[in-house]
């Protein structure tokens, strides 16, 4: 569900047509339409770089980790997730909303994660580490629109 | 309800990948025809009761419908036929602001042209006040504003006849 979808229901929750605040709130999300294509668009063709990068940094905080374990396997299993999560922080700034990530990937992924023996405190930080450097490679302005996404995402672990 | 966004990003999702260079094109439409939706609907949120009034006094207002014998009388009847009126207009502007016409088939048709013919509610005069209700939006947001709210309004015609 978007940005539009989500208010939307909340006016037909309410039998009303859209009050001012949420037009406005809609046009000021129309209206970055071009920088949240290019947003998109960064994440998408920097996906693996962020992840290699990501990883180095949440290693050198954090070497005691399934991910550098010595276990390729397992290393390639936690990139992969973590190149989703990006994907996920894509869709929210193309949806304007974090209901993707929250659909996607954080319902149920502490049980998953627990399950899988992951310390989500360590995610914490790989997490973090993913931010930092996706900033690195982004405008102030074009960050704006994806560190929300980012935040959501480092606050479920 | 769907919408033009999640309806790009749930099919990307399905297969893991980033959304493609069609996808991305379809969205930078949908944007960039945000500000005129956006102001249709502010237009038409501020005037919906006066669009309603100048659609009935168009099409059914001066014919047999509003005297004794007719489905809006009495006023009991003619309340009931504002309030749909009214629900048409609210939820037409929805799927015109969303760019997708699923939340009327999910929150208007289920179950409307039934509901009309249990009732005795002479659907072609229905059909006839959505149309006047088209020429009267058209007047106050301008033909292209106009054509995309038509789409919507068009859609209700469809699923009543």
């Amino acid at each position: 569900m978007s940005l539009i979808a989500q208010v939307i229901a909340q006016s037909d929750e309410a039998d009303r047509f859209l009050s001012s605040t949420e037009l406005t709130k809609l046009q000021d999300f129309f209206n970055k339409g071009q920088l949240r294509i290019t947003v998109a668009q960064k994440l998408a063709a920097n996906e693996q770089k962020i992840v290699d990068e990501g990883s180095k940094n949440f290693w050198s905080k954090c070497p005691k980790t399934p991910s550098n374990s010595g276990k390729p396997e397992k290393t390639a299993l936690c990139q992969r997730d973590q190149g989703w999560y990006i994907r996920l922080v894509s869709y929210c700034v193309l949806a304007g909303n974090d209901k993707p990530l929250e659909d996607i990937g954080l319902d149920g992924m502490r049980d998953m994660y627990v399950s899988l023996g992951v310390p989500l405190a360590n995610l914490r930080i790989a997490m973090g580490s993913l931010k930092d450097v996706a900033a690195g490679m982004m405008t102030g302005e074009e960050m704006a629109l994806a560190a929300p996404y980012f935040d959501r995402l480092i606050r479920s672990f | 309800m769907q919408d033009t966004i999640t309806s790009v990003i749930n099919p990307a999702d399905e297969k893991g990948t980033y959304l493609d260079s069609s996808a991305l094109d379809a969205l930078q439409k949908y944007y960039q025809s945000g500000s005129l939706r956006v102001k249709a609907a502010t237009a038409i949120s501020s005037g919906a009761d006066g669009i309603i009034s100048e659609t009935v006094a168009k099409s059914l207002l001066y014919g047999e419908i509003t005297l004794p014998g007719g489905n809006m009388y009495p006023t009991r009847r003619y309340a009931s036929c504002l309030r749909d009126l009214s629900y048409f207009l609210r939820y037409a502007t929805y799927a015109m602001l969303a760019a997708d016409a699923s939340i009327l088939d999910e929150r208007v048709l289920n179950g409307l042209k039934e509901t009309y013919t249990t009732l005795g509610v002479p659907i072609d005069r229905v059909i006839e006040s959505i149309n006047a209700m088209k020429e009267v939006v058209t007047q106050r947001v301008g033909t292209e504003a106009g054509q995309e709210m038509g789409v919507y309004l068009d859609r209700i015609v469809s699923g009543l006849q």
